[in-house]
């Protein structure tokens, strides 16, 4: 049941693993099914009691379920599902950063914060768009570990997963995430 | 750091960049610098960026060490009017901001013309449309209406202009319940006395049929002077019906808190007062161990659910106690004795049973027991994990236990007696028998000329002429080869059919002859040892079997030809061994191996599914129930692509998917399967078949668990009639249904008709197997038990007598069943005033039990209460006042001081 994946990157997009060529339209398909699907339950996501998040992670999880029945995504393996919804869900909180800033500008501008989570939401907001930035100038340098950060980060593939995906050593995923850490951290102190 | 403008500069340079972080960074925070200095030469830049990454390094950052999660809450969290709460709510004037709940923020509000204060919610993400909003408020004033010391009122509730709805509600100043326990280092009595409070509220509540549907600690608050207060009455309900937007996920999970929720809830099923019990129970557990019984952490939806729903949690005690170890220090375990311990493991797992039937029923239940617990009474929950125990040992050892096709016998106690078919134990079976078909068709046109349908002959005619294609083989000598593989054939068929003795002779008799030809490790010898093994499974001699199946093994694998399905076909032979011998772990590796090399050989889907089948039932017995249906559900997809919805692999998938749904308690579900199945069974086997019958007494199960008695005993009658009719009156199966008859009786408290049920069974069993086996064991004390119930202790008692003693020659003068027997024994003679042969039945079936099962409470609290009973009689004071010591819920022990540990 499970496709192996193979290594070659041919395509310029830098954080793109791509399988075989004939299932190039397949993946453009699971994309943006995922896209939709996470959009749509990131839409209903509610707050809920701090102690317990339901977080990125379950709704690629959740959305997984939902599209894992269709066809075209059926014979994919869920570990390379994953890695496509994390792409999707960092599209999707990017998004939801941008709107949030230009509500801010919009709306209410002499906000009274009677509610402290409203400025916190906004300094996330900032947070995710300079990640965002970050992760793209990464993929610039090193588009592998640019791509394992996305995946960790938004699909919340472990150690073992990242390195099953990437077909390197967990090892070397550990070392990987150490330096893009050190250099995202790095980054976003001086953008930020 | 400036980024290089051509990407590829970029990429090497960071290569190099990379290198020297990780190499700096071993070395020792003194020499980096010298290190980086030196490597880095005039590269002024690259060192500042190197120092740059390290420093880096050794921070931390919020966002790429933390999750997502709550990242990404903040920003999902479309701006919602409650950014801006307006600043009144009629008469109320909001002040501070007091927390985020579940499902939003909460307030302290002002009531200006009255002085009083209030707490106020609002929802967030909630819309009312103007036609609800009606309906809303009207529901908020029943609400309004529960009026309790202990629930925090409900004054009011509404929707602002847009929609979002608020409440308006008591404010509670304390802190919650876990929060108040550990600062106060709340012994046991005192948490179970707090907790007596909160069952008490949610009592009331359900007087008024309101259910609370989120009961946690964090909605039980406690204030300085230790008044308990419940938040949140149906709000919960209110919340769940304004969950318009999302639809109904499959998890559902976002109206409630996980780790509280009860299966059901979790499922989507129906939501009672016993979902508020369990909650309770749950609530009570983190009460006593510091700790949520499952770590949802780091789950995905789908793990969360199968972990709530399968996933048995520790016993509170051994939780307790570990942390006490650890700590060291005086803690809560310390605060109640051992046995009270005991008692607060039953009490506890029976509320948070994730069957809702053997869960208490009521609060009210649950409250009766704790003030048993309290008074030091018995409980009148009955543990489980004797069942559980006692289904574990049973469903390993099924084959030991088996009646012919696996049928599988579950002994609880001396009173209850179920039985499981797991038809999946003769799923390859099938499929060999469609293939078999093939043969017999083969074998029948070579007899007589004749054709047949799809369906199996009536048995006698096929066995009638399959004695011939014997006597045919026989007459084969001058070419051994052919009579060789005959033989193997042939008895490949009779073990289909379950003719173990004449299967066994003929596979025999295929390896003698290839022996005279000289030929001991070919392929076909191999073959004929992996089916001789079969033969030794399914004859229960899984020692034997696991042994040929290796041999047949290692030859399939030096030998096979090329792109035979030998390998595989050993593989899951030896797999089904260890799975009799209980051990799945070893089996599941196997049948995983056999699944990837059939799809790796193309071989046909059927036979794929053979081996998916195989490992679903591993995983079954395992009790990884989730991924058994999720395999039997691919097995099902192929079986009806391949054979067509109507064939008996079909209804052999079904009945293993009813099984699954069987397990997890969801009766109704097991039901629909077994139906579906049924209709197959009957269409192809016909309506008097033993195949038919299993089916029909599973469906009798499922009916009888949901409460349809009298649908169940129909079913089973019927199942009972076939039985009869194919077996004959004196057969396992037929013992095994009126089993099943006169255990509904007994718990009808229909005691004759149980009666007439297990004395049949009865004589059954001594006609069958003549002397001392342990199921005769079983239905003398199910009869023993009816007496008991009858209040006949002089019958009862001799019932009991034999049935211990049976159990003893059978089963060994320690094992479980002994024990309990005996301690039955001691309280019939108990009742019949007879204290020093009471005292030592007692004695030694307390002595038995209490060594193998520690929740086997209530059988030993029972022991210890008629042991008391009968020293107490007897005047021997010593022992009454060591049983009572044992017996006594010493919760009143001395306060410990110290810091609590979590």
């Amino acid at each position: 049941m499970e496709r192996p994946i193979t290594q070659s990157e041919r395509d310029d997009r830098p954080t793109e693993l791509v399988p075989e060529m004939n299932e190039r339209s397949e993946l453009d398909q699971l994309f943006s099914e995922c896209y939709e699907e996470l959009r749509r339950l990131a839409m209903s996501v509610r707050r809920r009691d701090p102690s317990v998040t339901l977080n990125p992670t379950a709704l690629v999880n959740e959305a997984w379920l939902k599209l894992a029945r269709r066809p075209g995504i059926a014979s994919t393996s869920q570990l390379h599902f994953r890695r496509i919804a994390a792409r999707a869900m960092r599209q999707v909180l990017v998004e939801a950063a941008r709107r949030r800033k230009s509500e801010k500008r919009g709306g209410g501008a002499a906000a009274i914060t009677f509610d402290d989570s409203l400025a916190i939401a906004n300094a996330g907001a900032d947070d995710m768009i300079a990640l965002d930035a970050a992760l793209d100038a990464l993929a610039e340098i090193h588009p592998r570990q640019a791509m394992m950060v996305e995946s960790r980060f938004f699909g919340g593939l472990d150690v073992a997963e990242t390195a099953e995906l990437l077909q390197v050593s967990e090892a070397t995923i550990l070392r990987d995430w150490r330096a893009a850490r050190a250099w995202l951290a790095a980054e976003l102190r001086r953008t930020g | 750091m400036q980024r290089e403008s051509e990407n590829e500069r970029g990429a090497a340079r960071w290569e190099l960049l990379q290198g020297l972080f990780h190499e700096a960074a071993d070395l020792p925070r003194a020499e980096r610098h010298e290190f980086l200095s030196q490597r880095c030469g005039d590269d002024q830049l690259l060192l500042d960026e190197a120092l740059r990454l390290l420093e880096a390094d050794e921070r931390e950052h919020s966002l790429l060490d933390g999750d997502v999660a709550t990242l990404a809450g903040r920003l999902l969290d479309s701006a919602s009017p409650t950014a801006h709460p307006p600043e009144s709510f009629g008469p109320y004037r909001l002040m501070e901001l007091l927390g985020e709940g579940g499902m939003g923020m909460v307030y302290l509000a002002e009531r200006e013309d009255l002085g009083s204060v209030a707490a106020i919610k609002i929802l967030r993400d909630a819309w009312l449309s103007p036609e609800r909003r009606e309906r809303f408020a009207s529901e908020q004033r029943t609400l309004a209406q529960l009026n309790h010391p202990a629930i925090a009122r409900l004054y009011d509730a509404d929707a602002l202009a847009d929609g979002t709805p608020w409440f308006v509600m008591e404010y509670v100043d304390g802190v919650s319940l876990t929060s108040y326990c550990e600062r106060h280092s709340c012994s046991v009595a005192e948490r179970i006395a707090l907790f007596r409070s909160v069952c008490e509220a949610v009592q009331h509540a359900h007087r008024h049929a309101v259910i609370h549907r989120d009961i946690k600690p964090s909605n039980i608050l406690v204030s300085d002077d230790g008044a308990v207060k419940l938040l949140d009455f149906g709000i919960a309900k209110q919340v769940e019906s304004l969950d318009v937007a999302a639809d109904r996920t499959r998890t559902g999970m976002r109206m409630m808190t996980p780790a509280y929720a009860a299966p059901e809830q979790i499922r989507g099923d129906r939501i009672g007062v016993h979902t508020d019990v369990y909650s309770l129970g749950v609530t009570l557990y983190e009460l006593l161990t510091g700790r949520l019984p499952f770590d949802l952490a780091n789950r995905t939806p789908a793990g969360m659910e199968s972990t709530i729903l399968e996933h048995d949690p520790v016993k509170p005690s051994a939780v307790a106690r570990k942390t006490a170890e650890r700590t060291g220090e005086p803690s809560i375990y310390s605060s109640a004795s051992h046995a009270s311990w005991a008692e607060l493991d039953v009490l506890c797992l029976t509320a948070m049973h994730k069957d809702p039937q053997r869960r208490y029923a009521t609060v009210d239940a649950l409250l009766r027991d704790i003030d048993h617990f309290l008074r030091s009474e018995p409980l009148e929950a009955r543990p489980d994990s004797w069942h559980y125990r006692l289904e574990k040992f049973v469903s390993r050892h099924r084959k030991a236990v088996a009646v012919g096709s696996g049928m599988l016998l579950l002994v609880v106690g001396l009173v209850a007696f179920y039985t499981v078919r797991l038809a999946s134990a003769r799923n390859e079976a099938v499929r060999e028998a469609a293939r078999t078909a093939q043969i017999q068709r083969f074998t029948l046109g070579l007899f007589n000329g004749g054709d047949d349908d799809a369906a199996p002959a009536e048995s006698l005619r096929v066995l009638t002429l399959l004695e011939r294609g014997v006597h045919t083989a026989r007459s084969l000598d001058a070419d051994p080869a052919a009579q060789a593989d005959l033989y193997h054939t042939l008895g490949g068929i009779f073990l289909q059919l379950g003719k173990l003795g004449r299967a066994d002779t003929l596979v025999e008799a295929a390896l003698a002859v290839r022996r005279s030809m000289g030929s001991t490790d070919d392929a076909a010898s191999g073959r004929s040892l992996v089916l001789l093994g079969d033969v030794r499974e399914a004859q229960a001699r899984y020692a034997d079997a696991e042994r040929l199946a290796r041999e047949g093994l290692a030859i399939a694998e030096s030998r096979a030809p090329r792109g035979s399905d030998d390998v595989a076909a050993a593989t899951i032979s030896l797999g089904r061994t260890l799975e009799d011998q209980g051990r799945y772990a070893d089996a599941i590796p196997l049948f995983t191996k056999a699944i990837e090399r059939r799809k790796a050989a193309n071989a046909p889907e059927q036979d794929v599914a053979e081996a998916m089948t195989a490992l679903a039932n591993s995983y079954f017995y395992a009790g990884e129930y989730a991924v058994s249906d999720s395999l039997n559900k691919l097995v099902l997809a192929i079986d009806r692509r391949v054979y067509g919805d109507r064939h008996v692999s079909v209804a052999n998938d079904l009945i293993n998917l009813g099984a699954i749904q069987f397990q997890w308690g969801r009766y109704d579900e097991a039901e629909r399967y077994y139906r579906q199945a049924l209709g197959i069974n009957e269409s192809w086997y016909g309506a008097a078949n033993p195949e038919t019958a299993s089916n029909l007494t599973m469906l009798g199960r499922a009916l009888n668990f949901q409460g349809r008695y009298e649908e169940a005993v129909e079913v089973l009658d019927s199942a009972l009639a076939i039985q009869e009719r194919v077996y004959g009156p004196v057969h396992p199966r037929v013992a095994s249904a009126l089993n099943d008859l006169g255990t509904i009786a007994l718990a009808q408290g229909e005691l004759d008709s149980a009666e007439v049920d297990f004395r049949r069974m009865r004589d059954i069993y001594r006609e069958i197997y003549g002397g001392d086996h342990y199921l005769l064991g079983v239905a003398t004390s199910n009869l023993g038990s009816v007496y008991l119930a009858r209040k006949d202790y002089a019958r009862a008692e001799r019932l009991f007598r034999e049935g211990a003693r049976i159990y003893a020659a059978s089963q060994g003068p320690d094992h479980l069943n002994t024990g309990v027997a005996r301690i039955k024994l001691g309280r019939a003679l108990l009742r019949q005033g007879r204290f020093h042969e009471a005292v030592v039945e007692s004695r030694a079936g307390y002595g038995i039990v209490s060594k193998q099962t520690s929740p086997s409470v209530s059988w030993l609290q029972a022991a210890r209460k008629d042991l008391i009973e009968e020293f107490g009689a007897l005047g021997a004071a010593d022992s009454v006042a060591k049983y009572r010591a044992e017996d006594e819920a010493a919760i009143a022990k001395p306060e410990s001081s110290g810091v609590r540990m979590k």
